[in-house]
Formats: C-alpha cells, structure tokens, sequence
C-alpha cells in the first residue's frame, strides 16, 4: 500500500455500540473474526452515521432510530471517528454522543487521528462539551457540523460549503446531485440482504440520470396540448364539413343579404323623396282625372242626345219605307193577279153572269122549299118522260107508225075502234121490218079486223065473255103534225129538265145552298177584285212617284245608320275613355292607400336598417328610378326587400346557431356575426386546402410530439449503452462460478414499438419524398398510428407520466458454466448464496464506482457478511475487483480470511467488545524478496 | 408487516380479477399493474395471508398461483395448451421468433391455417373445427391469455407461462437426447 492511496485509514469506536473501543484499519481488505452476533455488523453500522450522515438514509435494520442512538451514543464521550487521507491531508471525521438525549453530533478535522487526543490524563475519555477546546489544545482545530454542512463537505458539494472549510471529499461524486443515490446504495452495500432488480433499476436510472434526457413524460396533455389546435381544427372542419350544404345556402343568403343592402341604401332616399312628393301628386292627378272623367261625361251626354234623334229619324223613315213598299208590294201582287185582265169591264160581265147564277139557284131554291117531295116530282117527270117519249116515237113513226097503217089498211069504223082499243104507244110503234109490229100478213090482218068489227054492235063491242063500251074509251091517238109533236116534244122536254133540276135541287139543296153560297162569295171575291183592280189601276198611276219616294227614304236611313254608327263608336271610344279613365282613378286611389299602408310598413326605421350603412353590402348596380306613378310598387317592393333582408338576417343568425350548436365555434371570436359569416364562407370555400392544413399541423404535432418521445427513446438507447458499459464493469473478473453475469434492460415492446411508429411516422412526415405517399393516409386517421398514441396514454394515465423507466424493466442474466443463460428479476433465486452475495456487492460497488470522479480515487470500504460462504479464489477476485471500484472489503465471519490483509478478531474486556490495533495481524503474501 | 389498506385503493378490482383466475397483463390493464408494482409486497403479503400466492412476473403478468385445478380449467388449460404449443410451433415453422408472440395476429385465416395443418391432432382432442378454436380462445380471453381486438386474437404476456413450459420441456428433452420415447411420455 501506498501512500499516495487515498482513502479510509481507520475507524475508530469509543464507548459505542458496545465497544468500549474499536480500532479498524480500513487501508486495505480487512477479515474480522468474531462469532455470530458479536457486534461485527454494528461496528460496519456505525460507518452509516459518519458516511450517509441522512438519518433517512441509514439503515440499521429492525432497530428502531431511538434504540440505535441509545446504542452508538450511550455517553456524552461516546465516539464514532474516520480517518481517511484525503488529497489535502489527513483528516478525522467524527461523531460525538451529546449525553443523556442520546443525541449527537458531528466535527471533524484536518489531520490524524490519535486517540491520545480523545483521552484526559485521568484516563477518562474527553466528553463532548470539552471536545473542540481539547482538540484545540491538541493542535487540531476542530470544527462542528451540522449533519447537513458536514454531508456537503464530504460529498463534495462545493455549493454548500464555506471558502474557509477544508477540503473533506470523501466521495468525489461526479455529480453531486447524486448523493442521495450514492447513501442510498452505499447503506444498500454495508448490508447486502436484499438487492431486487427493481432497486438495482432504480439505482441505474438514479446513476446515469445525467445521461438520459430525464424528462418525465405526461404523454397525454403533451398530445393534447399539441393535439388540442389539430384537434380543434379537425373538429371545425367535420362540422364545417358536415354542414356544407347549409353553408353554401347560407352563403347565398348572405350574398342575397349583401345585394338587398345595397339595394335599401340605394332606394331608401328616393323613397323618402316619393312620399313626401306623393300627397300632391295624389292631388293633382285625382282632379285631373277628375276633370277628364267629367268632360267625357258631357261629350258622352251629347252624344246619346244626338243618337236619340237618330233612333226617332230612322224610326219614322222605315215606317215611311215599309209603308211604300208595302204599296209597292201589293202594286206587284196585283200586276201578277190581274195579268190577263185587260179591263174592269170583264170583271163586271164576270160578276153579271155570277149574279144570274146566283139568282137562278135563289129560285130553284126557292121553288124546291116551296114543292113537293121529290117522290112527286119524280113521278111527274116519269109521266113527263112518257109522254115525250110517245111524242117522240109518234114523231118517229109519223110516217110508218102502226096508227097510220091502220089508218090506211082499216076502214074508218075498224079503224076508230082500234085507236080505241090499242094503246098509244102501240099505235105509235113503228111497223118497219124488224120492229116490235111486224104486220107481214096485211089481208090476213084485215079479216081479222073485220071479225072484230062484226062483235061490234053500236058502240057495245061484244066478245065471247066480255062486252065493252066502246064510247068509254077516247081515241087513243089523234095523229098530230110534226111540228105539233115537235113542240109538243120541247115543251116535254123544258118541264123535264125544269123538274129534273128541280128535283135536283129538292135532292141537293144543301149542296145547291152552299153552291149558292160559293157563288154568292165568288161574286163578293169579284167584287173584291174589281175593287183591287181599281186599286191596282190607280197604284199604276202613282208607281213612279213611289219608287223615287222609296229610294229617297233609303237613302235617308242609309245616311242616318252611317251617323249612328260612327256615333256608337265615338260612344263606345268615350265610354273606353272614361272606363279607363276610372280605372286610373281606381289604380290611383289603391296606389294611395297601398301606399298609406306601406308608409306604415315601413321597418326601415327599425335597425338593422337605421345603421345600414354601417354593415357591409353589395352597390346596387340597377339604376334606381323613382317613377311617381310606380312608387306604390316602388315603396312595396322596397318593403319586402327591408321585409326579406330581415328575414335572411334572422334566418343567418339562426343558422349561425344552429352551426354554433353543430360545433363550429371557430369563428365565434369575429368581431360581429357578419364577420364570422366572411370567416365562415371562406373557411367553408378553401375546405380542401383547411383540410390539408390541418393535416400538415397533424403532421407537425405528430412530429412535437414524436420529438418528445424521441427523447425517452434517446434515453433508452443511452441507458442501454450504459448498460452494457456498466456490464462491462462488473465482469471484467469472473464472478464464482458464473460464466455469464449481466444486468440487461429488457424493452417493454409494445410501449417501444408504439414510441416507434409515432416516430417513424413523424419521419414519414419530415421527410419530403414519401409526403404524397402519407397524403394518402391522412395522419387524423392513421389506425396504426392511434393505437399507439392510446397505448402510451393507458400507461401515461396508469403510472402518472411516461418516463424511460417504464420503457424497460432490468433482469439477470446468468449463466454457470455449461449451463444456458437465464434471466431472473430477482437475483437471490438466481444462484448459490456466496455467488449471489457476490453477484449483490459487485453490483452495488459498480453503481458506487459509476458515481464517483474518475479523477479523484479515494478508496473507501464496503462490507460483507457471511463471507466464510465464498471460496478464496472468489474472495480474492471480490477483494481486487472491490480495490478496482475503489473499496476495501471488509469480511465479516467467525473465521479468519486469511485472503484479507488484515485479520482483526474482536476481544472482549469487562463485558465490553474491544478492538485494539495490537490485535491486528497483517498478513502478506510470501514473496521470493521476502523470503530473501 | 402493516398493511394500510387505504394505500391499496385497487385492491378490490385486482382480488376480483385474480382470484377469479385471470391474468393481469400489464398493458391491457395498465392501471392495475402499476397499482401491484407499486405495492408488490404489500399485495404479496396480503394475499398470502388470505392463502393465494401472488406472482408478478416482469414480462408483464401476474396470477394468482394455484395447485389445484378444477376440471374445467383443466381441460381448458390442456387445449389451450395443446393449441398453443401448434401455434408456436407452427410459427416457428415459419420463421417467427417465438418471443414476440405478442405482435402476432392471431385471426381467421391462421386459425383456419392451424385447423387445417394439425388436423389429426386437434381431432383428438375433439376439436373438429376453427370455430371449436375459436371457442377455446374465447374462453383463454377471458382469464387473460389472449384479446380479442377487431375480430383479431392477440396473445398476452401470460402465454409467457406455457411459453416457459414448452421451452423447458425443449431444454429437458436436449439435455436427454438419449432418452427413449418411454421415458419422454414419463417426463411429461
């Protein structure tokens, strides 16, 4: 050992932890040799209170903190004190029992430590009141530390020191801020008992802290907070999306509402300017009218009085007319009915043999009333006829009639007698051959006469049966001459015909009555034509006068029907005129009152329309004029247009609502509804290029968000480099038997792999040449990508934030020779007790070496019980491998480790343990120079 | 040991959850894995004392250690077994690294696949189709062996358990590549 190794020297206890003394050189490995429960492990304990100085820190197992001081510091003068060489010199930590409070405190010193120091002349040790002022005597000028002050100087944290301090570094952390880590696991490595991975990675992520951009990860609010605009804007734009048709409607509403504006603005003065004008010109144009109507009234009268004329005129031509032709008519019936009358004369001679007629039947009528039936009648025209037809026949058989034969044949006697006795009409017949007589025997015939004539005796003519008076009877026939018979004959014949037509008559005398009747109206009808002919005759005379006068009246009436008709149309063009005329009165009285009312309608006093000006609108760009006539229209239509604008402006501000309602609420912080409307409408226009801003914002809170998780996963990558660094550390001996012992980070893959795909997505994203590529599959909606962002924020949320040790737990490697590795989390299964003891300290001194300055090597000490379980190869691996870290191990076992420098056996005197540096035996390996 | 039972507010869900003899996995119930790893020991004791056996294994499960079986377990766990051991080896085939079982997609067309391949054998154990399959690893969801996501098994963490089985059984039959089959049938 040199001197140049700086480093514990020794550690001393005075009346403490039931040594009244206790002297241990800690230079080099030490073996201390005492049986179980001796006091070993207080002795290595009491280093807690000098080393980690924390009261937090220290670890005294089951003891309670109380019992433990009562135990170390029983007295005011009990004494736990450290030598230890340090780059400045020697100097002394101590820590001294304030008395009946088992309190203590610290001091320390630069220079060695001498117990002569710590012991009055009487023997008794010095007690804690008179420490400083004794050391002081001694030439060692003590100071006393707080717990704190005194931890700050030994940890080398220059922050908390004072300029005037010495130098104490015992341990020359390479950060300071490490202290606690280091305490931590130097109490870890004063009682190795249990040593879990979990602690080992707790250790290991204390130690390469400093490595590792230590950045707690609150995974969700970082992609939230990143998220929240991408987020919100996505969310804008799925409403503003969603609800498009309803924004281009209301697009065009507000475009309806912009021209309608312009519109007002341009109207509204001029409709002011109407309807103050409009009451005169009501006025004006009403008595106008007024005036019109009036006067066409009078013409109209006018009119009607002259056409009245005209009716009467043409009244009293066409009876004029109708009674001339009406002559004239009859002038050509007559010329028809009279065409072969030549003269009236004719017509009377017609009338005279009428008249005769007439009388005629008159008397037979008469005559008939007044005679017989007409049975007599016909009895006398038989005897009549008779006695013409004997006439006649006599008048035939006048030169042959059988009488004349007789006459001639007979003499006058015979003769006479038989005129007498034959009859008329057979003495008239003819005695022609042929005949009725046929007197064809003459002699014969006159015999036979003259028998007749013998019967006859005087005028009695006396026949067989019968006599006759022969003077009773006439002479049939007295031949007469012919003209006697011829008249005769016509005078037969008139009485004939006179009775015949009487009996005629008699038969007939309805018939004759009504005959007499017919000739009685023929003879009237004669008259009647005599009459007409005279009329027809004095209609001749007058014939040209007429028809001149017929003509004249046509004329006339052509001439009055010509005036009356351009008279009705003049009438009718009034009666237009005046309709219209009403029309335009009725037109203006409802313009009137149609204007009355929209006076009245008028909103545009109301706002919005009093600040119309004010709200954007679109210039009309319709010439705007105001026709008087027109102004109702006019004032209407600008009502409806005020009506409409309102309309659209509550049924945008609805809309708007419903938007709002709907999510859209991006536009909300525009300074008027009709600005967010204009933010809205372009928004809503540019959708394509919106959604491809929100995409590349997607990409670039993927990318923060990525940078974040790069970060945990560069510290992964470092902690596993430092791994495999640290591996290196401790296996640079062979452990016991363990061909393989190593301390590996296992990656927790889904949590890696999901750190990794949102990092080679935002690298997708970075990089330009696979952008196209990654347009396609929209970040917002990347599957892959959002199971993992849920992933990390489950375990975000789980553990309270995302850090690089949840990234990985820590295993065991270890594998015997001939053996396969195996992993164990928990080392104490893992093998043998000594080995594991072993594997335990190893570990712990490289976190310990870990921490401290490369640079300022100061050796100090570590502990191990129970080391009789290890064989020397191993314990003499553990004690370079412990010098290598910059330890001197102490072995703790009943019996002495000759592989340690020093073998120090704890006495015991009065019932106390005790340690005196006369005990020490130092052991040295033989070598060839000392055996020289 | 003092157990506050305040400083355990999980306990409740994480005793319901095990002792109905589930797995914990550690991602797909984060909140109550980070619970037990917070409080290891404290739940070890506790559950100890109410006679289970708490193991909590780093590669992301914990269960609740039990000798006994019930007969339904058992046969569950012999086929769930059974289908495992065809699913790894028939990854294996392959070319799939047995120790990242957990990105594996366990879907339709490989259940048909393994239906298929091992037909004979699944046959024995009277699993005649992919829906009998199915079935199994429904019920394997749900004591934590495998989930179901989007028509899709995923196994979990806890599969590590037979993983660990059939390794060390590969390992066994290794170190005795002598051994006849006899004694293999014993082994097992």
């Amino acid at each position: 050992m040199s001197l140049a190794q700086y480093g514990f020297q020794k550690l001393v206890l005075l009346n403490s932890a039931g040594y009244s003394r206790a002297e241990l050189p800690l230079d080099d490995s030490v073996s201390i040799i005492a049986p179980n429960n001796t006091g070993k492990t207080s002795l290595i304990n009491a280093l807690q209170f000098l080393l980690i100085l924390n009261k937090q820190h220290m670890d005294f197992g089951a003891h309670s903190p109380e019992n433990t001081r009562r135990f170390y510091f029983p007295y005011n003068s009990s004494y736990i004190l450290l030598e230890v060489l340090l780059p400045s010199g020697m100097a002394v930590i101590g820590c001294v029992g304030k008395g009946l409070s088992h309190d203590y405190e610290y001091f320390a010193y630069q220079g060695s430590l001498d117990l002569d120091d710590y012991r009055l002349q009487n023997g008794h040790l010095v007690a804690q009141p008179k420490l400083i002022s004794r050391l002081f005597e001694c030439g060692k000028p003590a100071k006393i530390y707080q717990q704190a002050d005194l931890r700050a100087l030994l940890y080398g944290n220059r922050q908390k020191q004072r300029s005037d301090d010495p130098d104490l570094t015992i341990f020359p952390l390479e950060f300071t801020s490490q202290a606690g880590t280091y305490q931590r696991i130097l109490t870890r490595t004063l009682r190795l008992d249990r040593l879990d991975s979990r602690e080992v990675k707790t250790y290991l992520l204390e130690i390469f802290k400093n490595d590792l951009q230590d950045r707690s990860v609150d995974f969700k609010s970082e992609w939230d907070k990143n998220f929240a605009d991408v987020n919100y804007d996505k969310s804008q734009y799925d409403a503003v999306f969603r609800n498009k048709p309803l924004i281009e409607t209301m697009e065009n509403s507000q475009q309806t509402r912009l021209g309608l504006r312009g519109k007002i603005i341009q109207w509204r003065p001029l409709i002011e300017q109407g309807l103050n004008d409009w009451e005169a010109h009501f006025q004006n144009s009403s008595i106008e009218l007024q005036q019109r109507f009036e006067s066409l009234t009078t013409e109209i009268g006018t009119l009607e009085h002259r056409q009245k004329a005209i009716f009467q005129d043409q009244a009293n031509a066409n009876i004029a007319l109708k009674e001339h032709e009406k002559k004239e008519t009859r002038y050509q019936e007559l010329t028809v009915r009279f065409q072969f009358v030549t003269d009236g004369t004719q017509l009377e001679k017609q009338r005279q043999a009428l008249q005769e007629q007439r009388d005629d039947l008159v008397t037979r009528i008469k005559n008939a009333e007044q005679h017989q039936s007409s049975d007599a009648i016909k009895r006398n025209i038989a005897k009549i006829r008779k006695e013409r037809d004997e006439l006649n026949q006599q008048l035939t058989n006048l030169n042959d009639n059988f009488y004349l034969q007789l006459q001639k044949l007979l003499p006058k006697s015979s003769f006479d007698l038989l005129t007498r006795l034959l009859a008329k009409s057979v003495l008239s017949l003819s005695v022609t051959e042929g005949n009725a007589i046929d007197l064809h025997d003459k002699p014969a015939f006159q015999s036979l006469i003259g028998v007749l004539e013998s019967k006859l005796s005087g005028n009695l003519l006396k026949l067989p049966g019968f006599s006759l008076d022969i003077s009773a009877l006439e002479a049939n026939l007295t031949l007469k001459t012919a003209h006697e018979l011829e008249t005769e004959i016509d005078d037969c014949t008139r009485q004939l015909s006179a009775l015949e037509k009487l009996l005629q008559t008699v038969e007939t005398l309805a018939q004759q009555k009504q005959k007499q009747t017919g000739v009685e109206r023929q003879i009237k009808a004669l008259d009647n034509d005599i009459q007409d002919y005279q009329e027809l005759v004095s209609l001749k005379e007058s014939e040209s006068t007429r028809l001149q006068t017929i003509a004249e009246i046509q004329r006339n009436i052509a001439g009055l029907d010509q005036e009356e008709l351009t008279l009705a149309d003049n009438k009718k063009s009034l009666a237009a005129m005046q309709t219209s005329l009403k029309t335009e009165q009725g037109e203006l009285q409802s313009q009137h009152q149609r204007i009355n009312a929209a006076r009245h309608q008028r909103l545009d006093q109301q706002p919005p329309f009093n600040f119309l000006e004010q709200l954007p609108s679109l210039p009309c760009m319709e010439p705007a004029v105001l026709v008087m006539s027109a102004l109702a229209d006019q004032i209407e239509n600008y009502n409806r247009d005020c009506q409409k604008l309102r309309q659209i402006d509550d049924n945008l501000s609805l809309q708007l609502s419903k938007l709002h309602q709907e999510g859209v609420s991006k536009f909300q912080t525009q300074d008027s509804a009709e600005q967010e409307l204009v933010a809205l409408f372009n928004y809503t226009a540019q959708l394509s290029q919106e959604q491809a801003s929100i995409e590349r914002k997607a990409r670039s809170a993927v990318v923060q968000v990525a940078a974040i998780l790069r970060d945990l996963r560069n510290s992964l990558e470092s902690f596993k480099r430092r791994m495999r660094e640290f591996n290196n550390k401790i296996n640079r001996r062979q452990l016991s038997d363990l061909k393989v012992f190593k301390i590996e980070p296992r990656e927790e893959d889904a949590l890696v792999k999901a750190i990794q795909t949102l990092i080679s997505t935002s690298e997708q994203v970075d990089s330009g040449n696979s952008f196209d590529l990654f347009d396609h599959n929209a970040v917002l909606d990347d599957k892959e990508l959002n199971k993992a962002k849920d992933l990390l924020i489950k375990e975000g949320e789980a553990r309270g934030s995302l850090r690089v040790e949840h990234l990985f737990r820590l295993v065991f490697i270890i594998a015997k020779e001939g053996q396969e590795p195996a992993e164990f989390e928990d080392i104490d299964s893992a093998a043998s007790n000594g080995t594991v003891l072993m594997a335990k300290l190893i570990t712990g001194l490289a976190m310990l070496n870990q921490m401290q300055d490369p640079r300022k090597q100061i050796k100090t000490a570590c502990y191990l019980d129970e080391a009789a379980s290890l064989d020397q190869h191993n314990q003499r691996n553990l004690i370079e491998t412990a010098a290598e870290f910059g330890f001197s191990l102490i072995f703790a076992s009943p019996e002495p480790q000759i592989t340690a420098r020093y073998c120090v056996p704890i006495g015991n005197v009065q019932g106390k343990n005790t340690i005196s540096r006369l005990n020490w035996q130092i052991l040295e390996a033989i070598t060839a120079e000392n055996q020289a | 040991m003092t157990i506050d039972l305040k400083q355990l507010p999980q306990l409740h869900p994480l005793f319901k959850l095990l002792s109905s003899g589930a797995h914990l996995n550690r991602l797909q119930d984060s909140e109550l894995w980070v619970e037990l790893e917070n409080h290891q020991s404290q739940y070890e004791t506790l559950f100890a004392a109410l006679g289970f056996s708490l193991v909590l294994d780093g590669r992301g499960y914990a269960y609740f250690k039990t000798d006994q079986a019930s007969t339904y377990t058992g046969k569950l766990t012999r086929r769930l077994a059974l289908l495992l051991m065809l699913l790894f080896e028939y990854q294996a085939d392959q070319g799939l690294h047995l120790f990242q079982f957990q990105q594996w997609q366990l879907d339709t067309p490989l259940i048909n696949k393994l239906h298929i391949h091992y037909h004979a054998i699944l046959e024995a154990e009277e699993i005649t189709s992919p829906q009998t399959i199915k079935e199994i690893l429904d019920s394997a969801a749900r004591i934590g062996f495998l989930v179901l996501e989007d028509g899709v098994y995923r196994l979990q963490p806890a599969v590590h358990r037979y993983l660990d089985l059939f390794q060390e059984l590969a390992q066994a039959e290794r170190n005795d590549p002598m051994q006849t089959e006899d004694d293999a049938g014993d082994t097992l």
